[in-house]
């Protein structure tokens, strides 16, 4: 089970990295708003021009 | 908006409230004109999937909201200078507040407007805050032309105004939000562990592997939650530093000792580790809190909506011309004009012009004050009779209301916290705890070693770390706060709810609240038909008493030569016969046109001004026919709604700024016996009334005026109403969005239910704690039991809040 000494630590680094892309999510203000996405899903057809 | 009578069978195109009979059309028939205007924009940009998208999610009905303003002001530069930003690439960029966002069609119809607005490059909606930000080209289009639009869909715009108040909230949200992702991280990587660790348990695991597990969770553990647990920390540490109790105290002890001597018991290679349930426990209070800032959140945008629906131009005279400028730009000095209806933007002296001035805001009074040249007017009053032109001789903060609100603004922070259940409780509990757990480590240090009496008193500390206590109030105040917010009653702060929850005196202020706000004839003496002769005459005048008698009835007739003097009467000649209508002092001695009154005429008056009404006299062709009896009604549901809030155990007094015999002629009607039925009261004598009374226990202050705004700010919590002045909104903890008064009795109905809730909640944490620390003291508590039981106290807790009683609605 020696292979656990390079598993454990490794999926801990993929965490890392999942909780620094969360940071910058949040920071990005990307999660400010949390109820209009939620609504705008429903939307069939592109309601802006751009992005 | 008024529904007059309406038949059931035909429901309004655009909103679907009943139409009025008289309404009712072939085609489409629509509740109001606004409905229709808002339809048919709806219908000329080729928008009509707004209502298959609105028939998919219906908000609750109510009439389409539209003005035919022309928003010039939001091209004045100085007004641009404050709201607009423009990007490097030549683009413009803004945030409005828009009135009623309410469901997921209104963010469809609000952001198509690019496509039908050439020069908008986006319009982004933020349904939660009701805000829109706009991204425009200001060389293609202008600014006036997009808010235009909005208004004439249905979505009235205002420039928004708590920026900066914004920016603080949102840096804390993204701070709240970086823990609760760090804290959960955190969560699910050390489950992960200490699953492993928990099957080793039982089906054996070697030393070596067992010891790598154990140096991971510590790894994820110490920096993760020492991180995430920050804000406990810094509570904890404040209330120490100001000498009080808080609940976060018995928590940073639990996560503190739990991450310490988890961390020791690892480098030692023996002994027990927690981290798995401080984890859990750190990310489930971190939610929790989140949870409830977003539903405080939500209060606080819809108050300050209402906030910047006051209007922020005024008409500058230059020349012959009127200009519309921004508030911001009037100095001492300008020379204003205001329109009849419209609120006085300054403190000033009238220059030109007549008229009656509403105080009604700013000192209760309920009868319009004359005003002619030569005279001060004040900001926050309201010009209802003719227009105005105004010098200002102070302005923003510097006017009376500028004072006023300053009072206020320092009374508010100044407020005293309450001291909340749930604070009492950690007191106790810290004292019991830090007993219990050094008894235990003395006790087994006698009787078997040190290590194990460290052992166990460490056991102690960690499993008893009140999470399902810490999470009680939070729970049962968001579910509370989230049902009431759907009945139209905005909480401000979650203590607001445990502040209205003990019966103690209640003062309502009368105008406004228990009564409509407005003049209106509740009697009438003498000829009926001389009502109609009355409603002819002043047809034409937009005083109040006019507006009272053209509601009393309508007529076809029309009035020539009609004669106004302002603050008098009025005469004008109908059908050939001469009819004036005025106060009787007028009638009798200022006019040729009457002989002496009748006997009987004089009783009248007499009986009216007995009642506290204002008698007005007609007189057809010089002979005093009829007295109208004009006063402020009760609102038909007022009774009920004061029985109820009796029924609670409050006692109820009026506190009013009008005349004496008026307040206790309604506090007669009321059911309030005459000695709890204050007239006459100023702003100052209503703080003074409600400061004297918290001496003795709670005191609710409900009102609606800036004249209660600081009595509001005093008392234990106030209450504002339905159409209540922005600073008295400010000033309230809670604010009614129905004009009805019923919901006070609700409300505090609600507020004693969640605190039934948090109680409950309260006993079963509490059950929980013992249980597991006896099992700690007695050594027998395994990490196992307390990674189940953490959890489960925890759901109980959520469970009991959902079955809350609080402000469900029992239909």
């Amino acid at each position: 089970m020696t292979v656990l000494y390079l598993v454990v630590p490794l999926a801990l680094v993929i965490a890392a990295a999942a909780v620094v892309a969360f940071i910058w999510a949040v920071r990005s203000g990307q999660l400010d708003d949390v109820d209009t996405p939620a609504r705008r899903i429903l939307f069939d057809e592109p309601s802006r021009k751009s992005d | 908006m008024t529904v007059a009578v309406a038949s059931a069978q035909v429901a309004c195109a655009h909103c679907g409230l009943p139409v009025p009979t008289g309404r009712i059309t072939a085609q489409r028939a629509f509740c109001c004109a606004g409905c229709e205007i808002v339809h048919d924009a709806i219908a000329e940009h080729g928008l009509e999937r707004f209502y298959d998208l609105r028939n998919d999610d219906p908000p609750a009905p109510g009439p389409a909201h539209t003005t035919d303003h022309a928003y010039g002001e939001l091209d004045d530069p100085a007004l641009q200078r404050i709201h607009v930003t423009v990007t490097p690439d030549g683009l413009a960029h803004t945030s409005f507040y828009l009135e009623d966002l309410r469901c997921t069609a209104c963010v469809w119809l609000v952001e198509t407007a690019p496509r039908c607005l050439p020069g908008v490059s986006e319009l982004r909606v933020d349904i939660g805050r009701s805000r829109a930000d706009v991204i425009w080209n200001p060389a293609s289009i202008s600014l006036s032309a997009i808010a235009r639009y909005l208004d004439r869909i249905g979505h009235v715009p205002h420039p928004y105004r708590g920026l900066d108040r914004e920016m603080q909230r949102r840096k804390e949200d993204r701070a709240l939000l970086v823990k609760i992702g760090v804290a959960g991280a955190a969560l699910g990587n050390i489950m992960l562990l200490a699953v492993a660790l928990y099957a080793g348990l039982f089906g054996g695991m070697s030393t070596g592997d067992t010891t790598l597990f154990r140096w991971m969770s510590m790894c994820v553990a110490v920096p993760g939650l020492g991180f995430a647990a920050t804000p406990f920390f810094v509570t904890a540490i404040g209330a120490l530093r100001a000498r009080r109790l808080h609940l976060d105290l018995p928590l940073s002890i639990g996560i503190l000792a739990g991450l310490g001597w988890g961390a020791a018991n690892v480098v030692r290679g023996t002994g027990e580790v927690y981290f798995d349930s401080l984890a859990m426990l750190v990310f489930l209070l971190l939610v929790s809190r989140w949870f409830v800032l977003r539903h405080q959140r939500r209060a606080s945008s819809a108050a300050e909506l209402l906030l910047s629906l006051t209007p922020r131009r005024a008409h500058r005279v230059e020349g012959d011309a009127l200009v519309d400028v921004a508030i911001e730009a009037i100095v001492p000095g300008v020379e204003l004009r205001v329109l009849v209806g419209e609120v006085i933007p300054v403190d000033g002296v009238v220059v030109r012009g007549s008229s009656a001035i509403d105080a009604g805001l700013l000192t209760g009074e309920s009868c319009p004050i004359e005003v002619r040249a030569g005279d001060t007017v004040h900001a926050g009053t309201v010009n209802v009779a003719a227009p105005l032109t105004v010098r200002a001789t102070a302005v923003g903060e510097t006017t009376r209301l500028g004072a006023l609100v300053a009072t206020i603004d320092s009374l508010s922070s100044r407020k005293s916290p309450i001291e909340r259940l749930v604070d009492r409780l950690a007191g106790r509990f810290v004292a019991v705890i830090t007993t219990t757990a050094l008894v235990t480590f003395v006790a087994w240090s006698l009787l078997v070693s040190v290590s194990i009496g460290a052992e166990h008193a460490m056991a102690l500390l960690v499993v008893t770390c009140p999470c399902a206590l810490a999470l009680a109030t939070p729970l049962a105040v968001t579910v509370a706060l989230g049902r009431a917010a759907r009945q139209g009653v905005l909480v401000k702060g979650a203590d607001a709810l445990e502040r209205l929850a003990t019966p103690g005196t209640l003062f309502i202020d009368k105008t406004g609240t228990v009564t409509a706000g407005k003049l209106a004839v509740v009697s009438w003496f003498g000829d009926v038909d001389a009502a109609a002769l009355a409603a002819a005459v002043e047809a034409g005048s937009d005083h109040p008493i006019a507006r009272a008698l053209k509601a009393y009835t309508s007529t076809s007739r029309t009035a020539h030569d009609v004669r106004e003097e302002l603050g008098r009467g009025i005469a004008g000649r109908v059908d050939g016969r001469i009819v004036a209508v005025g106060a009787p002092a007028w009638i009798h001695d200022a006019s040729a046109l009457a002989r002496p009154f009748a006997p009987t005429v004089q009783q009248w008056i007499s009986e009216l001004a007995l009642r506290g009404e204002t008698p007005i006299v007609v007189a057809v062709d010089g002979v005093a026919v009829a007295v109208a009896g004009l006063s402020d009604p009760l609102r038909e549901d007022a009774r009920a709604a004061i029985d109820a809030i009796t029924g609670l155990g409050w006692r109820v007094e009026l506190l009013s700024g009008d005349d004496a015999r008026v307040v206790r002629r309604i506090g007669l009607a009321l059911g309030i016996a005459p000695e709890r039925c204050n007239g006459n009261v100023t702003p100052e004598g209503k703080l003074a009334m409600v400061t004297a009374q918290r001496e003795r226990g709670p005191v609710v202050m409900v009102g609606d005026g800036v004249n209660d705004a600081a009595a509001m700010a005093a008392a234990t919590a106030g209450i504002a109403v339905s159409g209540a002045a922005e600073i008295a909104i400010e000033a309230a903890d809670v604010y009614l969005r129905s004009p009805s008064i019923t919901a006070i009795a609700e409300t505090i109905k609600g507020a004693r239910a969640t605190v039934v809730t948090i109680k409950r909640n309260l006993r079963y944490s509490l059950v929980y704690n013992v249980v597991a620390g006896s099992l700690a003291v007695a050594g027998v508590i395994h990490p196992l039991i307390a990674a189940a039981v953490m959890p489960l106290s925890s759901l109980t807790v959520l469970a009991s809040s959902v079955r809350s009683q609080a402000f469900r609605r029992s239909s």
